[in-house]
């Protein structure tokens, strides 16, 4: 009953105090908001990463032309003529745990034309395989076959975007598009599969049989990369090692001389993402401690202030009867209440400022409510224990000396 | 002679000022306070009264003696216990009224009900408020009340939990005479209700008004002697309105 009191009056108290209150407040709104910021972004940068992983597939390994080839260079490795069709076929049949291979050639930002109408798009070499080894199917039409292949066959696969580029609401299937200089008739429509993990727009490309895009559009006799699919997934690095004594071999390479290819793994891509996830999220731990240490530092201030400003309330507190554990309790609870208030505050204002960066940076938001709730807690604690410190020391003064 | 509440055994207060050395405010004081009584201390400014009264209403430590209350030694008391004193037994006034701002009068009455176990202290605090006279005025602000009103708040906080004895440092020495006149008239009232009641003043007019005088000149009771005629202080206020108006 009497606790009961003491706390509903520390309340009311609060909205006595309005500009006090407020003041105590805006510290913890603001070192939480930067903190439910910067997280929620991180968070978001970090999820980026794992899902360009998990999208590649963890049963699944990339040879790419040319040795040393980083991650971030992915798509930058035209130009390298080491890696042949031949390479990826003789891979296939030799090694007994790979499920499939898809040799892919690439010619980026090729000029597209159907009638009067022109778009630029990446064009794609593929083998029949593409699909199922990326997971990446026709929704209408038909995919490439081994006949288009054998046949060095002039048809195409369109994505949705150059659908709508070129065709708008028609049907393109069985129309002649210009690819270069070359025409292709359109024969399926590949599954849409938006943006990707970089950025860009995977429906923004067309596939076209990959003995057609060597001989007929690039004129080369070499792939950009292969991408190569396991039954099983542990079995990826007893591959790994196979593979990279087979294509030696086939290159003849020396013993000491540099690999002339490069093969990812999954394991790889991970560690990559998870370093440069753990920079940023040590930059990021920095950030947002400093902003709540600047949070904790303004309640602190304010309530010290406070009591000194308050200690005349405390002598008449103790003086009508308060003991030092009353005041503290007060104290406590005046903390509290505006901490965990101002924690709210800050948590709703953060997630909706998160949300609206998330949107217009077209960045991916994640919210952490774990290290958020690290923070409202460790902001109050900073607040409550600097606004009880000045409170006990008052209410251990003679109420005469407090009054004075 | 009525029961003892309050008795004071050498009671001394010694200030340590870095500039001008030991200051003794209060010298080997003692004294008993009896159930019913209304006293007035009296004294010029720096005399020392104001401090043995905040050491006799337990809001400040003598240096040396022993004061006990009911018969319980203060100085044996713990924070909770002391607290407890303070809450229950003791009622006081101050000159400045110190009433907390932007808080009612009825709320700033049930101050010492918030630490007491009483229930229904809104009731508690009303009565106490229309006891002072106060009724029409329970949910005004302290900046809205003149200062006589708002010592009659801090009576009414005084008297809400029903103490053994009130204790009120200089209580006109802000109020312009009329309001002085009404603030005694109130003690008195109180004092003859049964409750037991100490002033603190320099102006001998209103020391006038107690049935016992102490008077204490640099720390050490010069004189302390019963009034066989108080003042009436109803008298007072009527004789001085009475004034105004022929003046009027």
């Amino acid at each position: 009953m009497k606790t009961k009191r003491i706390i509903l009056n520390a309340l009311k108290s609060l909205g006595k105090n309005k500009l006090r209150s407020f003041l105590m407040m805006i510290g913890i709104i603001i070192g939480i908001l930067a903190l439910t910021l910067i997280v929620s972004v991180g968070f978001g940068a970090k999820d980026l990463v794992m899902e360009r992983v998990n999208k590649f597939g963890t049963e699944s390994l990339m040879i790419f032309a040319g040795g040393g080839v980083q991650l971030s260079q992915m798509n930058r490795n035209q130009g390298r003529t080491t890696l042949k069709l031949e390479d990826a076929e003789y891979l296939e049949r030799e090694i007994p745990e790979i499920k499939g291979v898809a040799p892919y050639s690439t010619k980026r930002n090729s000029d597209v034309k159907y009638f009067e109408k022109a778009t630029t798009s990446n064009v794609f070499g593929c083998t029949p395989a593409y699909a199922f080894v990326w997971n990446w199917y026709v929704t209408e039409g038909e995919f490439i076959t081994d006949e288009d292949i054998r046949t060095l066959n002039r048809v195409c696969l369109i994505g949705s975007t150059v659908q709508k580029e070129l065709f708008g609401d028609n049907n393109p299937i069985g129309e002649q598009i210009r690819i270069g200089n070359i025409q292709f008739e359109v024969k399926g429509i590949l599954e849409a599969k938006g943006t990707s993990p970089g950025g860009g727009d995977m429906d923004n490309r067309i596939m076209i049989p990959l003995s057609t895009f060597m001989r007929r559009v690039a004129n080369i006799d070499y792939l950009s990369q292969v991408k190569v699919l396991l039954h099983n997934p542990k079995e990826i690095n007893a591959t790994v090692e196979k593979i990279n004594q087979i294509l030696r071999e086939r290159h003849s390479l020396a013993e000491g001389v540099p690999n002339d290819f490069t093969v990812i793994t999954p394991t790889e891509v991970t560690k990559m993402a998870e370093k440069v996830s753990g920079t940023f999220n040590i930059f990021l731990a920095l950030l947002a401690g400093l902003s709540l240490i600047t949070g904790g530092f303004v309640i602190a201030n304010i309530m010290t202030i406070s009591v000194n400003e308050r200690k005349k309330e405390i002598g008449l507190r103790k003086a009508v009867g308060a003991s030092s554990k009353n005041i503290v309790l007060q104290f406590l609870f005046e903390a509290l209440a505006v901490t965990i208030s101002g924690g709210i505050i800050g948590i709703i204002l953060g997630g909706t400022g998160a949300i609206i960066l998330g949107i217009v940076m077209q960045m991916p938001i994640s919210v952490s409510w774990e290290s958020i709730l690290v923070g409202v807690i460790s902001a109050s604690a900073i607040g409550i224990i600097a606004g009880i410190q000045p409170a006990k020391k008052a209410a251990q003064l003679n109420p005469i000396e407090a009054l004075k | 002679m009525n029961k003892v509440i309050i008795k004071a055994e050498g009671l001394s207060k010694i200030y340590n000022k870095e500039a001008s050395g030991e200051v003794v405010a209060v010298r080997n004081v003692s004294l008993e306070i009896h159930k019913g009584e209304l006293i007035a201390i009296m004294g010029a400014s720096g005399s020392g009264k104001s401090t043995l009264m905040n050491i006799l209403g337990c809001l400040d430590k003598p240096t040396s003696g022993s004061l006990f209350f009911d018969e319980a030694e203060v100085s044996k008391l713990d924070d909770e216990e002391l607290a407890r004193v303070r809450n229950k037994k003791i009622g006081f006034v101050f000159q400045s009224y110190n009433l907390l701002a932007r808080t009612s009068a009825l709320e700033n009455v049930e101050l010492p009900l918030i630490y007491s176990d009483r229930t229904n202290i809104r009731k508690l605090a009303e009565d106490a408020l229309i006891a002072v006279g106060l009724e029409d005025r329970m949910h005004h602000h302290p900046s809205e009340l003149s200062g006589g009103q708002q010592q009659r708040v801090a009576i009414a906080r005084a008297l809400v939990n029903d103490p053994d004895i009130i204790f009120a440092d200089e209580p006109t020495g802000n109020l312009d005479t009329k309001s002085s006149y009404e603030i005694i008239t109130l003690f008195q009232k109180l004092n003859e209700e049964g409750r037991t009641i100490v002033l603190v003043t320099h102006e001998q007019d209103i020391a006038e008004h107690a049935k016992r005088i102490i008077e204490i000149s640099d720390g050490i009771i010069v004189s302390d002697k019963l009034n066989k005629s108080p003042r009436d202080a109803k008298n007072g206020l009527d004789k001085l309105l009475k004034e105004v108006k022929n003046e009027n």
